[in-house]
């Protein structure tokens, strides 16, 4: 791509997702929407392959879905109340409409079937690109009109996303459908808290972005997309290889990760509003998430695959890919659970 | 308590920063420093609480658990040298680096005065072990071992963080030293029973409790040998630790809540004892030994009497250096002759008599000879248990028959009888095993003299 | 009053010089034997005077020293109680202990590991001697499990043989029951006493309590070897002979009636507790005089013996007369420990021949032995004026006379008069008669080491009884009239017993068997006692552990219930709701059926 296009793309994506974020009138959020999601599909398919052009035609169909379904709750509800102000009460038929059309765009749980098709299909940078900045805009939305929505349904889209995306994730060995299961499980914890605290949500995705990442980055710097392409890597830079554990159990939540800090302060939220079961069934599913993460790690670094001499020679050579940013990102996404009580400030 | 932490953390660069040959003096030495440093904390005057601070603190509870921590560390160290002498500098480094972290995340946990702080800690115990159980051990079952050992301890400790949380509302203040003062007092709701069940069963499965000891056995046997010392000697206290402090905020339904446990336990410790007699690999018949001791220490918690109390601490205290030498020894046996089976060994007292004398004393305090500490620790918790019901002394007294014949079991399988003949030139035994072995017996014979120092808060 | 404890001091630290010396180069010179077994002597001399100052002044004391920790209200102190029982039983123990160092220098003369079986040997006297002199229960119990560990390596001595290292487990195993008994009158104690010091025990103790004494019945029965826990004593026969008849004589199975002994002030106030114990030594003597009548090895028929005479003893405590079973241990320790030494000098000079079958006409060969083996086996069926006589005749007399059990009485009569048979029963095969041995042994017994402990306990033999009887005073008041058949019973049933095994044995002569009578079998198989629960419990309850606890239990109930379940499910539901087929129809599908169920939530 030349850079020129390049970088109007980004410039679409970046300036489409602000737009939604900065705007309180709908039509701009929903133009911020639109333009983000038309300047994704070429990234998508910056790789002209069958897949990647699947990929991109699923992406796009379900966000425009998701997209009119949104724009037809906005005209209901101004129908009805004659404002298009984000900060509107809705009706509660808009209101639901509006919800499934964010959980689709976020990829929630009745809705997530696209989302592992999806970032399979494409480049490991389009994947984290997908995986991280696409999410900023609807939940940017999510927490403008978070008053209006609806709680029971919203717990029972973050338990069964929670859950599904454990699942998902164990019967995998792809590594971006992985990592899209482990976005589903992430936003299911963000939906979960959204009600009670929206501050905690944003910590959570900012985290959750931290981690994903740092962990893409890992990939793109080994080129691996397979639990058994994972495996070698031990042979190509192993430093980075043995800090793979960590991140990994990072983003399954294991204390003192950074991870936990996310996962803690959820649930001290939901429980300061006299949930119980709730929190505990996130918990528990959420090991569901760690067990998968906890089988990358065993073939990453805790075994050392058998490889024939020529592997054995990769880590003697000069490293091509940028990395500068790894070393920062890994220590942000390990170490950051004693700055707890500054980031809980935050909120 | 920074006095700990600082040299403890600053190992890591030592370890880094030494050269091949003296990397591990160097780490040994330092270490050795650091245990002797912790044994100023045994001066306390008071029964409450010293080197207060906000956050770390340490009492009679917990010195003597801290000390056995810091103690461990240079004998891990020494233990490990033979098993990573294949390996490159940098994984020597890496693994030697793993036992600093997990000793000062233990340092801290054996230390934290807030609950919540003091259940970060104990979970992140979980990585530095897991990595040297999965990385470091020998066969493919490591994976598996490893993959128990995290779930079994998680699904325990998941529903720990949610009471904690609950009661940090409930109460406004999870410090340990601020809830002795408020002493809540749960109603017997379904809920508090429940609350009770989570706050304990994190450190159940720790302990562990029989039905959830599973990831133990298989745990212990997998590990390399340092991660078998650490496991045994200090990860399986951490359960009985977190139990004597976490009843604090749990009565009254402590009252009825602990006959199903104090059953259960008194059962498995049959059931895990037994199975030791039937053992033929090694490091699993001390792994089960230590299950069964370790449903003693349940006991002893669940019965809380000032004399279980002292019997739980003790017998922490006595088994963790106990087992953690027989570990050792089983470690020594197998780097001979290469394999766990006892049968293989048979014989070895005519080859290494010294070998075989500590093999006869580890054998001893398995079994709680008169006047060992574990004696003392084993025989406060009987006493305990006797007073609280009659009948528990059937159990517990044919826990003490099955625990001597599987000790000396043991004893006979691997030292005694004709030796076998592919046997015929193994090592002899180095200085470096043979100061280990001191090394464990040493304080156990000490403390045999004075065992006041170890008896916890209740003494 | 200095010189008292002073010198029971000096004796104990005497005995400790030796296992210090271990730490230095002399353990390693040949002299070490000769270390331990000077310092026996010098402790024996030592003891003299303790027991001399009790003789002459009836002085007892407890030294106290060394805190140990206090628990509460409960305070652990080395303390050791000097009195009756302990200042008599030190010399006694020495002597005998003194004797058997000498004799085993000439035993294990040509073992390797000599110096270390002389360290072991003492640190089975000193344990011996803690458990005598304690003054509470823990103490008591460093000494009782200290001499059951020590039975155990020094059972298992030869520890390549196969038969040794079982006789050492067994000897543990039936101890470890015991000490479930021992343990359980601790708790007791405590917990009802609040202390372990005897005297606070004696003075809050009341009669109604018997199951504190029946956990001290237990762990005396563990000990020393009562019926229903007795196999391990003929199987610890496989440790060398100095160890036999060291844990036979003065140490290891005495101890459990000396448990009894120490708490007899709470024994003779407790009616049922009494009964037991005369049962069950009764039934105890005359079960194991019945298994010695018919064996061949003569190391068993004198274990058996032993066991018998241990029977007696609890049937002394039994009829209350606990100061008449304490001489029966002190008089019984001389000729038991002479019997052993007498034996394995037999067994060292036939080449390890054990069989008696395989002895005869020893008399010509082995004069002195078999004299001295004489002497003790006459000591030990009661033979008027030697050792036996003193403590054995009054036992049976005050058993006469009491108002007892009369089933256990008769028992114990015949077990008396069985003792004789199967002491004529060595006497007549190894002694008497023409040889059976292969000609070309060495028969050799002309060895001062060999010869000298014998005879001194064949003089203890005869006159020790005699001194001590003469000497102690009466603690119990003897039955001073009776009449003349009760009087002579046990002379009588002794002398039937000789006059019976005589005939039979002339009998083999001439008799051939035809065959075996179930009577016979009885007795050869000890009572069936090996085949049935010595061998079926632990073969039960290994089958239990391998079964029950380790597979079903362990290996698949639990695992299958827990791990195994949790990842069968997740497979299932992973596989279930992970749909991999990639259909845009799919997202459509599940978009459609959100919105209608949410337009139906809606209206509703």
């Amino acid at each position: 791509m030349k850079p020129l296009t390049l970088s109007s793309i980004f410039l679409t994506l970046f300036s489409g997702t602000m737009i939604t974020m900065f705007s309180s009138h709908w039509l701009l959020i929903w133009i911020g929407l639109e333009m983000s999601m038309l300047a994704i599909t070429p990234i998508l398919i910056e790789k002209a392959n069958p897949r990647s052009t699947e990929a991109a035609t699923k992406y796009f169909l379900i966000q425009a879905t998701a997209s009119m379904l949104l724009m037809m709750a906005v005209i209901t509800d101004s129908s009805y109340s004659g404002q298009w102000t984000a900060m509107n009460k809705f009706n509660q038929a808009s209101s639901m409409m509006i919800l499934i059309a964010l959980m689709m765009k976020l990829g929630l749980s009745p809705f997530h079937f696209w989302v592992p098709e999806v970032a399979q299909g494409v480049s490991l940078t389009s994947g984290m690109l997908l995986l991280t900045w696409q999410k900023l805009a609807p939940i940017s939305i999510l927490y403008q009109i978070n008053m209006t929505l609806d709680l029971t349904l919203m717990t029972l889209i973050a338990l069964t996303s929670i859950a599904l995306g454990g699942w998902g994730g164990l019967n995998q060995t792809q590594l971006r459908k992985i990592l899209a299961y482990s976005s589903i499980a992430h936003m299911g914890w963000m939906v979960a808290i959204l009600k009670y605290n929206s501050a905690m949500m944003i910590l959570n995705l900012l985290i959750y972005i931290i981690l994903t990442i740092t962990l893409f980055s890992m990939l793109i710097l080994f080129s691996s997309t397979t639990i058994l392409a994972m495996s070698n890597s031990w042979n190509k830079i192993p430093l980075a290889s043995s800090m793979m554990p960590l991140i990994l159990l990072s983003l399954g939540g294991l204390p003192p990760l950074t991870g936990f800090l996310p996962k803690w302060a959820i649930i001290q939220e939901l429980m300061k509003n006299n949930n119980t079961l709730i929190p505990m069934l996130m918990a528990i599913t959420a090991l569901l998430n760690l067990f998968f993460y906890m089988r990358l790690t065993y073939s990453t670094t805790l075994t050392m695959f058998p490889v024939n001499n020529t592997t054995k020679m990769k880590w003697q050579f000069e490293n091509t890919k940028l990395m500068f940013i790894v070393p920062t990102l890994t220590t942000l996404s390990t170490l950051l659970l004693p700055m707890s009580p500054m980031l809980l400030q935050l909120e | 308590m920074l006095k700990i932490i600082l040299p403890t953390l600053m190992m890591i660069p030592l370890t880094w920063y030494s050269k091949k040959h003296t990397i591990w003096i160097n780490t040994t030495v330092h270490s050795l420093v650091i245990s002797l440093t912790t044994l100023s904390l045994l001066n306390y005057f008071l029964d409450i609480s010293t080197n207060f601070s906000a956050t770390f603190s340490t009492d009679s509870l917990s010195t003597p658990l801290l000390i056995l921590t810091t103690w461990l560390l240079p004998l891990m160290i020494m233990a490990s040298q033979n098993h990573l002498s294949k390996e490159p500098l940098t994984r020597k480094k890496l693994y030697i680096s793993m036992l600093i972290t997990l000793q000062a995340f233990l340092i801290m946990t054996f230390t934290a005065t807030e609950l919540i702080f003091f259940y970060i800690l104990f979970e992140a115990t979980l990585i530095p072990t897991l990595i040297i159980i999965t990385r470091w051990g020998n066969q493919t079952e490591r994976l598996n071992a490893g993959l128990y050992f995290l779930f079994y301890t998680l699904i325990g400790s998941l529903p720990l963080l949610i009471a904690l949380v609950y009661t940090q509302n409930l109460l406004g203040s999870l410090n340990m030293m601020i809830n002795t003062l408020i002493m809540p007092s749960l109603s017997n709701s379904w809920s508090n029973s429940i609350l009770w069940l989570a706050c304990m069963m994190a450190f159940m499965v720790k302990m562990p409790l029989y039905g959830l000891h599973l990831w133990l056995p298989k745990a212990h046997v997998e590990a390399p040998i340092a991660g078998s010392m650490v496991l045994a000697a200090i990860l399986l206290k951490l359960g009985g630790y977190g139990m004597m402090r976490i009843t604090i905020i749990l009565n009254p339904p402590m009252e009825y809540m602990a006959y199903p446990f104090l059953m259960l336990s008194l059962w498995g410790m049959i059931m895990t004892s037994s199975i030791c007699l039937r053992q033929t690999d090694l490091k699993s018949l001390i792994a089960y030994s230590s299950v069964s001791h370790m449903a003693l220490v349940i006991v002893a918690i669940l019965i809380q009497t000032p004399w279980s109390f002292i019997g739980a601490t003790t017998l922490m205290i006595a088994h963790g250096l106990t087992s953690s030498l027989l570990f050792c020894l089983a470690n020594t046996n197998y780097e001979r002759v290469h394999s766990r089976t006892m049968a293989l060994a048979r014989g070895l007292q005519t080859l290494l008599p010294l070998a075989a004398t500590w093999w006869l004393l580890a054998s001893l305090t398995n079994l709680a000879l008169p006047p060992t500490i574990n004696l003392i620790g084993e025989l406060s918790v009987m006493m305990a248990a006797f007073s609280w019901s009659h009948l528990t002394i059937i159990l517990v007294g044919l826990n003490t028959l099955i625990t001597a014949l599987y000790s000396l079991y043991m004893l006979i399988m691997t030292q005694r009888g004709k030796y076998t003949y592919h046997i015929n030139n193994i090592m002899p035994p180095f200085t470096r095993e043979n100061t280990l072995m001191i090394m464990h017996l040493f304080p156990l014979i000490l403390l045999s003299t004075n065992p006041k120092l170890i008896m916890g808060t209740m003494y | 009053m200095n010189l008292f404890s002073s010198s029971i001091l000096l004796s104990l630290t005497l005995l400790i010089t030796p296992f210090i010396i271990t730490t230095t180069k002399k353990y390693e010179t040949h002299a070490y034997p000769y270390y331990v077994k000077n310092s026996i002597a010098c402790a024996f001399m030592t003891s003299l005077v303790p027991m001399l100052m009790f003789l002459y002044t009836n002085q007892e004391m407890i030294i106290s020293n060394w805190h140990w920790m206090t628990i509460h209200t409960m305070k652990l102190c080395l303390s050791f109680k000097m009195d009756y029982f302990s200042t008599i039983f030190m010399p006694v123990a020495l002597f005998v202990t003194w004797s058997i160092m000498e004799f085993s220098m000439w035993y294990m003369h040509s073992d390797p590991h000599i110096n270390r079986f002389f360290k072991y040997l003492l640190v089975f006297l000193i344990t011996m001697l803690i458990l005598v002199t304690a003054n509470n229960l823990f103490q008591l119990f460093i000494g009782w499990e200290g001499v059951g560990i020590m039975s155990f390596l020094l059972i298992g001595w030869w520890y390549g043989r196969t038969d040794a290292n079982t006789a050492a487990l067994q000897a543990i195993l039936y101890n470890r029951i015991g000490d479930i008994g021992f343990i359980l009158a601790m708790a007791w104690f405590l917990t009802y006493s609040n202390s372990w010091e005897f005297q606070q025990i004696f003075i809050t103790t009341h009669n109604s309590d018997t199951l504190p004494l029946l956990g001290l019945l237990l762990a005396a029965a563990g000990k020393s070897a009562q019926f229903g826990l007795h196999p391990w004593l003929p199987s610890a026969m496989e440790g060398p002979t100095p160890v036999s008849a060291l844990l036979h004589s003065s140490t290891m199975v005495v101890a459990g009636v000396f448990l009894l002994i120490r708490f007899h002030p709470l024994l003779e106030t407790n009616k049922l507790i009494q009964t037991m114990t005369l049962c069950l030594g009764a039934i105890t003597t005359l079960f194991t005089a019945i298994c010695a009548l018919t064996q061949n090895d003569i190391k068993k028929i004198v274990a058996f013996s032993t066991s018998s005479q241990l029977g007696l003893m609890m049937v002394t405590i039994g009829i209350n007369q606990p100061h008449l079973a304490f001489l029966h241990i002190c008089t019984h320790a001389f000729f038991k420990a002479m019997l052993f030494m007498c034996s394995g000098s037999i067994i060292h000079s036939l080449n390890d021949e054990q069989d008696i079958r395989k002895m005869g006409g020893l008399l010509m060969t082995l004069p002195f032995t078999s004299s001295s083996l004489l002497i003790g086996s006459l000591a030990l069926t009661g033979t008027p004026f030697l050792t036996g006589f003193y403590s054995k005749d009054l036992i049976i007399e005050a058993a006469n006379t009491s108002y007892t059990n009369a089933w256990a009485l008769s028992i114990t009569l015949l077990a008396t008069s069985l003792t004789a048979v199967y002491s004529t029963r060595i006497i007549f095969f190894a002694l008497l008669g023409k040889p059976r041995f292969p000609t070309s042994t060495n028969i050799n017994e002309n060895n001062p080491l060999l010869v000298n402990p014998i005879m001194r306990l064949a003089l203890g033999s005869i006159f020790a009884g005699f001194l001590i009887s003469n000497s102690i005073p009466p603690m119990t008041i003897p039955q001073m009239t009776m009449p003349l058949y009760l009087k002579l019973s046990a002379f009588a049933v002794t002398i039937t017993g000789f006059t019976l095994a005589m005939e039979l044995n002339n009998l083999t002569y001439f008799l051939k068997l035809k065959r075996i009578t179930q009577p016979l079998l009885f007795s050869n198989l000890l009572g069936f006692f090996p085949i049935t629960t010595h061998r079926l419990c632990p073969l039960m309850s290994m089958y239990t552990s391998q079964n029950t606890a380790s597979s079903l239990l362990d290996l698949l109930w639990l695992e299958k219930m827990m791990p195994k379940t949790t990842a069968m499910i997740h497979m299932y539901t992973s596989t279930t709701t992970s749909s991999q087929s990639g259909m845009i129809k799919l997202y459509s599908l599940s978009f459609l059926i959100t919105m209608l169920l949410g337009a139906l939530l809606t209206i509703i």
